[in-house]
């Protein structure tokens, strides 16, 4: 009980580090790419920075389930490793469908 | 739609706005950036939601990270429930690309009717949790409470009501715009045994995962314009934040009212107007 409780404990200060340093860079290059969106509408920088801000945001979340896979298989907790492994594959099944109605397959 | 500095403005002023007011009712930027964005901006429904879950996964993040290490949010419980809220969000994003959109405004127009009615109906809200559990079980927790100063240990009940909710949570999530905490919340404390408390934060922390399944469907089929999703989470990040720090001060009750009475006015707005 005590081991799994300090095991947990672990696992929730990676996914806050992760959690952080996603929301902080991808703050910082959406307030960069925005300011100069708005100076410079025509400036493509502005566009791939911000772009770029909004991938790593919504990397941010996957990262942290991914993260929690790879800290379940450490620890052996298959039923964990196989529920964190179902939401990834979810999360693939959304690329997938964006991609059908983007028609690009 | 043309992307115009002042537009980007706009946004990034009305994400100020709908991020304190849901920071301060506890109900999330979506539910008021979403109707602004549709109404005011003109916006169709389908981008004023895209451009809100990316905002609702930098809330969700920020105010996750900023809980983690005090044993509030039940990871184990949370992961679990994402299967399907996830399951729920992809299904949502689907649809949300098949429906029109006349439908998905009164359905948005319905549910904000439904979280004013709750939201008055709840105005001092109570934490339903009575359990004096001892042991937390496999998908319990346990947490120090300030509040009431002692150690809370609980345990999960009807883990598969759990699941339909956050099924239904993750639905709405991706094709409305919004969190669906407001759904999660109040089934996971009244029903499955969850302090109130625990069940908001673990709730916040699923939501990343879930706007995000959702997301990626309308930023992957090309209705993410980044400008404006900047705008929209730099500005709601700003807005809860200072929510935050207002909302402790501010009279909770007479703003539940008040924000209540809008969001009704608002829900009539989007059912009946037709564009």
């Amino acid at each position: 009980m005590t081991t799994s409780h300090s095991r947990d404990q672990r696992l929730e200060r990676i996914i806050g580090g992760i959690l952080r340093l996603g929301v902080a860079t991808s703050s910082v290059l959406l307030a960069i790419g925005l300011a100069w969106s708005i100076r410079r509408p025509a400036s493509g920088v502005a566009g791939t920075l911000m772009s770029a801000g909004l991938l790593i945001l919504m990397a941010t979340p996957v990262t942290r389930v991914a993260a929690s896979v790879v800290e379940y298989a450490v620890e052996r907790d298959s039923v964990f490793v196989v529920l964190t492994s179902i939401v990834l594959l979810e999360i693939v099944g959304g690329v997938i469908a964006a991609l059908v109605f983007h028609q690009r397959l | 739609m043309a992307v115009t500095p002042a537009l980007t403005l706009y946004i990034l002023g009305a994400g100020v706005i709908a991020g304190a007011f849901g920071a301060t009712l506890g109900l999330g930027g979506g539910i008021f950036l979403v109707p602004f964005l549709n109404l005011a901006l003109g916006l169709p429904i389908g981008a004023a939601a895209a451009i809100s879950l990316i905002t609702v996964i930098a809330t969700s993040s920020s105010v996750s990270a900023a809980r983690t290490g005090q044993r509030l949010i039940n990871l184990r419980l949370g992961m679990s429930l994402e299967v399907a809220t996830a399951a729920g969000s992809l299904a949502g994003g689907i649809t949300a690309q098949l429906l029109s959109e006349d439908t998905v405004r009164r359905m948005f127009a319905a549910v904000m009717a439904i979280i004013a009615v709750l939201m008055l109906r709840t105005l001092d809200q109570r934490d339903t949790f009575t359990g004096t559990a001892v042991d937390p079980g496999l998908l319990g927790g346990r947490y120090d409470d300030q509040q009431s100063g002692g150690l809370v240990t609980y345990r999960v009940k009807r883990l598969p009501l759990a699941l339909v909710a956050s099924f239904v949570a993750g639905n709405v999530s991706a094709l409305l715009g919004i969190g669906g905490g407001v759904i999660k919340v109040p089934v996971l404390n009244a029903w499955c045994g969850i302090p109130l408390r625990a069940a908001a934060a673990t709730s916040a922390f699923m939501i990343g995962v879930t706007a995000t399944a959702g997301a990626i469907i309308y930023y992957g089929n090309g209705q993410i314009v980044p400008a404006l999703a900047a705008a929209g989470v730099l500005g709601v990040q700003v807005g809860s934040w200072l929510g935050l720090r207002i909302g402790e001060r501010a009279s909770n009750r007479a703003l539940k009212i008040f924000m209540g009475i809008v969001m009704l006015a608002i829900a009539g707005i989007m059912a009946f107007r037709g564009r």
